[in-house]
């Protein structure tokens, strides 16, 4: 409707604190991400949860390899994600009811 | 006998509304007036009702009004003794100690009323083809105060009456006894055959004589409901609808509380009753309770207040004590303007209040202070008033308050707060009436989503414009991906708000990720996924959607 890729957005987000997994030498978070500005968005099978912020750095505009670094930095042991989802909309309208 | 029981009927009406006028108590007069003729409108509705639902109202409009009537004539006759009383007697308490304190009023308020029911699959039920309904309400007393709330339709799939409404009472005492009766009456025609085969019909109308002779004696006995005598105030339609009182209680103070609470209900009618229910014996409600000394201001002044600790700044400000705090302004007008205080003085249980003595020696006379304990601090406000009388008139709203909370005792800890119940809508189409429980079908693997969008349902959407944030998440289409080679871990594909339906998973279809550290990501998707890109040479058009484990 309004929305217009590249523009500022204002929208209802939720934090997600996820603590990575040690699997070997390594740190994973256990998930894929899919998507990046320079990405088709047409292809996504997916709708929930699209990523705002991780660990303070703006995903709002990164490619999909940007992305994919700032999750995987090996000296970070925990990730702070704002998540925005179509259901936190309906979240907010539930609580405004009652 | 039904001509006498007219005449009695109207000498009663005269009796009544003479002694309203010589009272001349104009209010309660109008209360009464006001219930005669709402009680000769009903009859009328009643006289003229065709359909059985309509009946159940007009009855039920009948029950309230003849208690209210007695209610009011029962307050009216203890108000004429009480006068005549005080004429004729002496009273022997003239020269003796001042008037006792009295505590200040309250609203009270009852909400989320639910009764539950427990079914059982005896015979009854299974003899009967037919679903066997009951209408229901409730009647709410507190002093000569009666409420009602809406009637509604009972069957074996409800698992509990819910009530709507909010029921309030204005002028409440701590000591208050709030009087809860049930009624219920049978939507069916009472003793109707028509839905029995006809072997039972035979069989019911050869014993109708015993069983009918029951049945008459328990209407008589709760005929018109709450006590009225039926000489006094008689149902004048014998064939419509009877309610019966099914089960009552009496909530005091010591059940009000900021939350949920379960009470026993007393059961007021055995299985014979052509009305009864199978009561599981349990009120569940919300009983909420402000009194006047918590929500309006009980004294207000000038004062000089010197803060805790120092000794020499004093600071005159406009003191307002309301509920458990004592308000310090700058000004009057920031108690009205929503402004912050300069000090709160907490006043409870635990406060200290002493007066005088404690700066005479400083020159300052028609002092008090207030003191706290705070964990191991005791911290001690001394405030200044203009005038002895001053001094007096705050000592004595302190007093008063303290008084009021030790009566209301634990409604003064906190403000409950109280909704004011909207104005009740006309009652609707009687459609039967599920419980919340027969709604939620709920799937072990269900997102919050679900739950939200199933109560907001039931509550009424608002019509809303989504925000256009939301515009993010309608340009995905709806199919997965089936080559895709890597699932992302919260999955259901919702594109859109849906009515609500069992949620897919779709990583049981794809290959599990594979969590080995590469730099490089995954292949790109095939492109035949995407049509609009498929023999365009558009340059600067991205044509993959790459996804990494991370």
């Amino acid at each position: 409707m309004s929305y217009i890729p590249g523009q500022p957005v204002t929208a209802v987000v939720q934090r997600v604190e996820i603590h990575k997994l040690r699997q070997g030498e390594n740190l994973i978070l256990g998930f894929s991400i899919g998507g990046g500005i320079d990405q088709d968005p047409s292809q996504n099978p997916f709708s929930e949860d699209k990523t705002d912020k991780v660990n303070g750095w703006d995903m709002t505009m990164v490619t999909h390899d940007q992305a994919r670094k700032r999750l995987t930095k090996r000296s970070e042991e925990v990730v702070r994600l704002l998540v925005t989802r179509q259901s936190l909309q309906k979240a907010v309208q539930q609580s405004m009811l009652s | 006998m039904q001509d006498r029981l007219h005449i009695l009927e109207d000498l009663n009406m005269l009796y009544i509304r003479q002694m309203a006028l010589s009272l001349e108590d104009t209010e309660l007069q109008r209360k009464l007036d006001h219930e005669i003729r709402m009680r000769e409108g009903a009859c009328k509705l009643l006289a003229a009702c065709s359909q059985r639902e309509q009946a159940l109202e007009a009855t039920k409009s009948l029950l309230v009004c003849n208690s209210r009537i007695l209610s009011y004539m029962g307050e009216l006759q203890r108000r004429k003794e009480a006068q005549v009383l005080g004429k004729t007697g002496r009273r022997p308490s003239d020269s003796g100690p001042p008037a006792e304190r009295s505590p200040c009023r309250g609203r009270v308020c009852i909400s989320d009323l639910r009764i539950p029911l427990m079914w059982k699959d005896t015979e009854y039920f299974k003899n009967k083809g037919d679903l066997h309904r009951w209408a229901v309400f409730l009647l709410l007393q507190l002093g000569e105060h009666i409420q009602d709330t809406e009637m509604i339709l009972v069957d074996r799939t409800l698992t509990d009456i819910s009530f709507q409404s909010n029921v309030l009472f204005a002028e409440a005492g701590p000591d208050f006894e709030l009087r809860l009766e049930l009624y219920g009456a049978c939507v069916e025609e009472e003793g109707a055959l028509t839905g029995a085969p006809k072997r039972l019909a035979t069989k019911l109308s050869s014993s109708l004589g015993r069983s009918s002779g029951r049945r008459v004696r328990a209407s008589l006995d709760s005929a018109g409901g709450s006590g009225s005598s039926p000489i006094l105030l008689p149902t004048p339609a014998v064939g419509g609808p009877r309610y019966h009182l099914l089960a009552h209680t009496t909530l005091t103070l010591a059940a009000v509380q900021d939350g949920f609470r379960t009470h026993d209900l007393t059961l007021a009618s055995h299985e014979e009753n052509p009305a009864w229910l199978p009561l599981y014996g349990s009120v569940c409600c919300r009983l909420a309770a402000q009194p006047l000394c918590m929500t309006q201001p009980t004294a207000s002044g000038t004062l000089r207040v010197q803060p805790a600790g120092e000794m020499q700044n004093w600071a005159q400000v406009h003191g307002v004590l309301k509920g458990t705090n004592l308000f310090c302004y700058r000004r009057p007008e920031d108690a009205d303007t929503g402004e912050e205080p300069l000090l709160t003085i907490a006043i409870n249980k635990e406060t200290r209040v002493r007066a005088g003595e404690l700066d005479q020696a400083l020159g300052r006379p028609f002092t008090l202070s207030i003191s706290n304990q705070y964990g191991d601090d005791e911290v001690t406000h001394t405030l200044q008033t203009e005038s002895r009388e001053a001094l007096q008139s705050w000592m004595e709203a302190l007093w008063q308050l303290f008084f009021d909370m030790s009566q209301w005792k634990q409604c003064c800890d906190e403000i409950m707060k109280i909704e004011t119940p909207a104005s009740r809508k006309p009652p609707q189409a009687l459609a039967k009436q599920g419980s919340l429980y027969h709604e939620m079908a709920i799937e072990p693997l269900d997102d919050i989503a679900a739950v939200t969008d199933i109560l907001t349902q039931r509550e009424g959407t608002r019509l809303e414009t989504p925000p256009p944030w939301l515009a993010m998440f309608t340009d995905q289409p709806a199919l997965p991906n089936p080559c895709s080679p890597a699932s992302v871990a919260p999955a259901p594909a919702w594109t859109h708000p849906l009515p609500w339906g069992r949620p897919r998973t779709f990583s049981l279809d794809a290959v599990p990720p594979d969590h080995s550290p590469r730099a490089r990501s995954v292949a790109p998707l095939p492109p035949q996924r995407s049509p609009r890109t498929r023999g365009l040479c558009s340059k600067g058009q991205p044509r993959t959607w790459l996804q990494s484990p991370v």
